[in-house]
């Protein structure tokens, strides 16, 4: 019934008939993807191949020791890359966690109780987001060293008596320095999972006296999952593969799996495990991704 | 039941709201702000800190303090290599990030105007440079050149290199910006301008264009930022190119802290500050308004998931 009468109004207008609707063409959409997609295999994927395929040479560059498992099993049964494994796990999760306590509630202050203040905040934690990694790192270095500004501020008052060499080339360093690095990329997905919460919700919930540890448990968390989850693909994820941080502010007990990938292929030429630990990371990375997807698919709020 | 609790409630209310709700208003807001000051204390301290010593006399970077200078400022402009690595990492920017705009928006319309069979492949697909640890891709990248160097003998590892593996890294989020915004666009919008007889031309520029342009504004201001930040791709994949932020890493690995290096990186983090909250106040001032840059900014935190994927 209505195509009839726009017809009869479009042939009124003298509109030609070709203009009226887009054309369907059963492959127009490769005009648009033929670029994006041909770099992205030539450029990604073919790598990645590549990668998969030095993992597997015995003797990689070269083919003549043919192809053999040996390198993921040097990677997976040598104790040391177990011992690092723990660490980074450690020290990624620690680092997690300590953001998650503050973003949270960051989160929850921006989104609620902010105000007017509320893009300002988001705009200073996205410009955190957008300086220089390695100068933030730098910042870090420069605080927490043995004659840094924090021990002579701590001397000074009397606090201790010889300079805390505990705060800088260690565990402590590195995970306040991912911590901080990392904080914008927790907090946004977060404030904007929270955005989507009914702010009466909370009133009801006061209505019927519930306390903010309720509150907070009953409400605020569950609703917020699905951001939190992917807080945790983007940010726990990278944070296994860091070698930067641990280069430039940590020391022995702070080596991660991201350091051996590093030293193994640019350090000691060994592609083969080198490739083996980064296709393993590659696997883990992708596992945890959609595993954290799927739960916050499964969290999403279907109004 | 019912009568029971509509005979309750208001006693309820009258009895405990208002005294409770103004004694934690009053502890709420001091505990808020002094939590709000902690973090941008512990964010921004150190960098603050970092500026302030660069104008400091020592050569070691500590209190006590001895005196003013702007002589690191000039050491710093004066080096050589680091003149070439920021001139270096600009140009890399410059060429990244427009290559990424018109690359990201070419996939954000593919995946957000069409229904095809391979569309949550092609995603997955754009999705998996932003999942995935720039260390994985800068690795797999080096030794993906260095096979195409042993094999074919052409192909060093440049600044060509360097450009080629962060467009990839980059213009998926571009996608994912624009796609978010694409799909709070109403298509019968578009049919109706088609309707009304305007070309395919017409289409664009007057009514999706005016609708994208912020998020295309703000995904290239990220792109920028993202190219010139980014470390383990140049690291990997920039042979013996210096860009800055693999010059900086370099000289503190093998140096103790240096005062030409809070120079340098107070100047590049005051330009980048100018940078984002001048696009910040252009995006606010022209149309889109707060709510398209912060669809934007979510889009950017959450890439593959509600853009993309999500989509359905």
């Amino acid at each position: 019934m209505a195509s009839t009468a726009e017809r009869s109004a479009l042939d009124v207008v003298g509109v030609p008939p070709r203009a009226r609707r887009p054309r369907r063409r059963r492959f127009g959409h490769w005009r648009y993807l033929a670029i994006p997609t041909a770099l992205l295999v030539v450029f990604f994927l073919a790598p990645m191949v590549l990668m998969v395929r030095m993992s597997l040479l015995r003797y990689p560059p070269s083919t003549f020791g043919g192809y053999s498992f040996v390198h993921y099993a040097n990677v997976l049964t040598e104790p040391v890359y177990r011992r690092v494994a723990v660490t980074t796990f450690i020290i990624a999760t620690s680092a997690q966690l300590l953001m998650l306590a503050v973003g949270i509630p960051l989160a929850y202050i921006m989104a609620f109780r902010a105000g007017r203040w509320e893009l300002p905040l988001l705009l200073l934690l996205v410009l955190a987001d957008e300086l220089n990694p390695i100068v933030k790192i730098y910042a870090w270095r420069m605080l927490l060293g043995h004659d840094g500004i924090l021990n002579w501020v701590l001397l000074r008052l009397h606090l201790v008596s010889e300079p805390v060499t505990w705060l800088l080339f260690g565990r402590f360093s590195v995970i306040i320095t991912l911590a901080t690095g990392w904080i914008t990329y927790t907090t946004i997905p977060i404030y904007a999972a929270m955005k989507a919460i009914d702010p009466s919700l909370f009133d009801v919930a006061d209505d019927l006296g519930a306390g903010w540890w309720t509150k907070a448990r009953r409400i605020l968390v569950p609703l917020a999952a699905p951001g939190i989850f992917i807080a945790m693909i983007l940010v726990y994820i990278p944070m296994f593969t860091d070698f930067v941080t641990n280069n430039l502010v940590g020391g022995t007990n702070s080596y991660m799996l991201g350091n051996s990938v590093n030293d193994l292929i640019l350090s000691t030429n060994n592609w083969g495990d080198g490739s083996a630990l980064n296709f393993i990371l590659l696997v883990l990375s992708v596992g945890l991704s959609l595993l954290a997807y799927r739960l916050a698919r499964l969290h999403r709020i279907d109004v | 039941m019912a009568e029971a609790a509509g005979a309750l409630r208001p006693v309820a209310i009258q009895n405990r709201i208002p005294a409770r709700l103004r004694t934690r208003r009053r502890f709420g807001l001091g505990a808020r702000v002094s939590f709000v000051l902690f973090a941008l204390l512990v964010l921004y301290g150190p960098l603050i800190l970092l500026a302030v010593f660069s104008f400091n006399r020592s050569e070691i970077i500590s209190l006590p303090w001895s005196g003013f200078t702007t002589t690191y400022y000039h050491e710093a402009l004066g080096n050589p290599d680091l003149r070439n690595s920021i001139l270096n990492s600009t140009i890399v920017a410059l060429i990244v990030a427009p290559l990424c705009v018109v690359i990201g928006t070419l996939m954000a319309f593919a995946l957000t105007r069409f229904r095809f069979r391979s569309r949550g492949v092609m995603g997955g697909l754009v999705g998996a440079p932003l999942i995935l640890p720039w260390l994985v891709i800068g690795i797999a990248a080096l030794l993906f050149y260095a096979q195409i160097q042993r094999t074919f003998h052409v192909l060093q590892l440049s600044l060509r290199t360097v450009v080629a593996t962060q467009v990839i890294c980059t213009f998926p989020l571009v996608t994912a910006i624009v796609s978010a915004q694409l799909l709070r666009f109403e298509r019968s919008q578009e049919e109706a301008a088609i309707d009304l007889g305007a070309s395919r031309f017409q289409v664009f520029r007057y009514v999706i264009m005016p609708h994208i342009t912020p998020a295309i504004a703000a995904s290239a201001i990220f792109a920028f930022t993202w190219s010139f930040n980014n470390f383990e791709i140049s690291y990997f994949t920039g042979g013996f190119q210096l860009l800055f932020p693999v010059w900086a890493y370099g000289t503190l690995r093998n140096a103790p802290n240096l005062p030409i290096i809070n120079a340098i990186s107070t100047i590049i983090s005051a330009v980048q500050v100018i940078l984002i909250v001048l696009a910040w106040w252009i995006l606010r001032r022209r149309g889109g308004g707060a709510k398209a840059i912060l669809g934007a900014l979510s889009a950017e935190a959450e890439p593959t998931v509600t853009a993309l994927t999500g989509a359905e």
